[in-house]
């Protein structure tokens, strides 16, 4: 490539067939016939540039940062984080530490969330349960987001019979009732840990992802830069992984973000059903199926554990939303 | 000939039955030739260019038959993992609508770079280097703090640069730059042909340029290639078709383009409406639009014949070229 500067000299020669072209050129000639510095000082030069390039990204965590929905939210989602990595931080008995004697005691000095029908602190065994909570969402949100947009994404991207296969596979997961599937599957499961909960919430949880990735990435797809890359000889690989991806991952985000909160609503209902964690695992789930035979007789030990849980989806559901609100152009 | 597109047929697969969009053309150009092919909508100019780089969708698209020879190479006999060597080294495309064209959430310098990281292996540093080269190159000014700047935060004529600088990046033998300046204001518009033109000549590059706007064609082509409902009617050096077209198409092209010196008058339409192209009419396509048309046209379609003076550098697919020519 020849290093000297361009030299513009009117390039156009103007047969003029018609008035109209003539028109064109002459109005164009003039600015086409400066010599280069002059253009890069004209009107239509630099202006354009506002401050620091921005991208889709920098604009979503600005619009994030002040919004006050996310920082709730955010603040919220931190704490639990914190208290789920070291709860003996802000409680300091065990959750298993419990004394029948004082079952369905109220609150009393040191254990303010009163006790529930086994004699357990209701406070110890709430922030103890954030852990299991946070890491069955966390997880379960991992695997689904995973396994789901990669299968998405490569059914969207390659289309045809791939597309065909997967798409009746995610309906016939889609047809699958979430508790009726957990009720049927989970019973015969003894182990105690938390992986068998996690793999049935990704085994049902991936269709609903993979469908928002398909969609976005098809969506992606037709854009004409992902067209104008393939015309300038980029691979299948890097169409996918450099100009669709960052452009199709926003909605994922955003749903699996709803989703988290909604796999902690999950976890606690299959606990509440006796077939996801059980005892001695601490969880609200567990907490709350057990108090709730006695919401008569002692209901702060049904109303801490379901409090949490209520603000910690709410929690999450409002990330969602701040996220879809920020990384949405349509709605700015 | 730098390539040579011989007897391309491609037809596409719908719901509602094939939709025949090229039908046999041929069409060549030389290096340092720049060949302007013109066309309404759907008449298949941006097809039979999508056909050449390799970037048709198929499925639906099916080429059908002919060949296209790039260096005297047949690209339809390669498979698709030489072809995309080919595409952005030796040949590229320069696209519509640059804003759609470019990604939005990579920065320029990153589009550019990475021409010289997919093709030529270079660090994304080297890569960004001449990535700031090639802007100063198509004329943006302060290149060097624009580098990082995305596509959103350019004027249209600085993005549709920017994709000339990227379809220019690796030097390729044949630039097809489909309707280029169309979203561009009319003075833009010149500048951005100016600059397409000028380092068309400085390469030697052969472009195709697709257009229907003839008021480009007539600047910067050296010959025209008329297209209708997926085939050549006409070709010819862009002098002789203005002067006197030897085909009706292309005489109802140019006498529909506004005039000064009509003003006040009714601007001339061709009547009718281009051919469906799941049903295309018997005979010469464009005969129910044809002012000249008698019963031959409709039962005959035309060979391509060599128009006076028959050196082979024009042709007419009309039986009636030389009253065309005349008259």
């Amino acid at each position: 490539m020849p290093e000297q500067p361009l030299e513009s000299e009117g390039v156009i020669a103007g047969t003029g067939t018609g008035g109209a072209m003539d028109l064109a050129t002459t109005e164009a000639e003039t600015p086409a016939k400066r010599p280069p510095p002059a253009f890069g000082g004209g009107p239509g030069g630099g202006t354009e540039s506002t401050g620091k390039p921005r991208s889709l990204w920098s604009d979503a965590w600005r619009d994030l940062r002040r919004n006050p929905v996310f920082i709730v939210s955010g603040l919220i989602i931190l704490f639990l984080i914190v208290i789920s990595l070291w709860p003996s931080a802000i409680a300091s008995g065990s959750p298993l530490d419990c004394d029948l004697a004082k079952s369905q005691q109220g609150s009393a000095p040191g254990h303010p969330f009163g006790y529930d029908g086994q004699g357990c602190d209701v406070y110890t065994r709430t922030v103890y349960g954030a852990r299991t909570s946070v890491a069955v969402g966390v997880c379960a949100m991992l695997g689904v987001a995973i396994l789901g947009s990669v299968l998405g994404a490569l059914a969207g991207f390659f289309g045809g019979p791939w597309d065909s296969i997967l798409s009746r596979i995610t309906d016939i997961f889609f047809a699958i009732p979430v508790i009726l599937g957990g009720l049927v599957l989970l019973s015969v499961v003894t182990s105690n840990s938390i992986w068998p909960v996690i793999g049935f919430m990704v085994l049902l949880g991936w269709p609903q992802i993979s469908r928002i990735a398909r969609g976005s990435v098809i969506t992606a797809k037709q854009n004409d830069y992902v067209q104008a890359a393939r015309a300038l000889g980029a691979s299948n690989s890097r169409m996918l992984l450099r100009h669709i991806t960052p452009n199709a991952v926003a909605p994922v985000i955003v749903v699996a973000t709803i989703a988290l909160g909604t796999y902690i609503a999950l976890e606690a209902t299959l606990s509440y059903l006796g077939v996801g964690l059980k005892p001695p695992s601490v969880s609200w789930g567990i907490d709350i199926s057990a108090a709730s035979p006695y919401i008569r007789n002692a209901p702060h030990a049904l109303l801490w554990p379901s409090g949490a849980l209520a603000i910690t989806v709410l929690a999450f559901i409002m990330l969602g939303d701040a996220v879809r609100d920020a990384l949405d152009p349509k709605l700015r | 000939m730098l390539l040579e597109v011989r007897d391309l047929h491609v037809e596409f697969r719908t719901r509602d039955g094939v939709a025949k969009a090229v039908n046999g053309v041929d069409y060549g150009v030389d290096e340092g030739e720049t060949l302007a092919v013109l066309g309404e909508s759907g008449s298949g100019k941006s097809v039979t260019a999508q056909a050449i780089m390799g970037i048709l969708d198929m499925p639906p698209g099916r080429i059908t038959g002919g060949e296209i020879l790039f260096k005297g190479q047949d690209l339809l006999r390669l498979k698709e993992e030489e072809r995309r060597k080919f595409r952005g080294a030796e040949m590229a495309m320069i696209f519509q609508d640059a804003l759609s064209s470019l990604n939005p959430v990579l920065s320029v310098g990153d589009q550019l770079g990475e021409m010289f990281v997919v093709h030529r292996g270079m660090s994304r540093k080297d890569a960004r280097a001449r990535a700031v080269e090639l802007m100063d190159r198509v004329r943006i000014p302060a290149a060097k703090e624009r580098v990082r700047d995305y596509p959103h935060q350019f004027s249209g004529g600085m993005r549709q640069r920017i994709m000339i600088a990227m379809a220019l990046a690796l030097e390729p033998a044949l630039i097809i730059a489909d309707e280029p300046t169309t979203a561009l204001d009319v003075t833009v518009q010149a500048q951005v042909m100016a600059l397409l033109a000028e380092l068309r000549r400085e390469l030697n590059m052969g472009l195709i340029l697709i257009t229907h706007d003839l008021g480009v064609v007539a600047d910067v082509a050296d010959r025209i290639a008329v297209m209708y409902a997926g085939r050549i009617v006409e070709s010819a050096p862009v002098h002789d078709i203005y002067k006197a077209p030897a085909h009706p198409y292309t005489r109802g092209l140019l006498d529909s383009i506004p005039r000064l010196d009509q003003k006040g008058q009714e601007l001339y339409a061709i009547k009718g409406l281009p051919p469906n192209l799941m049903n295309i009419p018997p005979g010469c396509a464009f005969n129910p639009r044809c002012p000249m048309a008698r019963d031959v046209c409709r039962t005959d379609a035309p060979p391509l014949y060599d128009v006076i003076p028959s050196d082979g550098t024009r042709v007419s697919a009309c039986h009636f070229w030389t009253e065309c020519l005349h008259g």
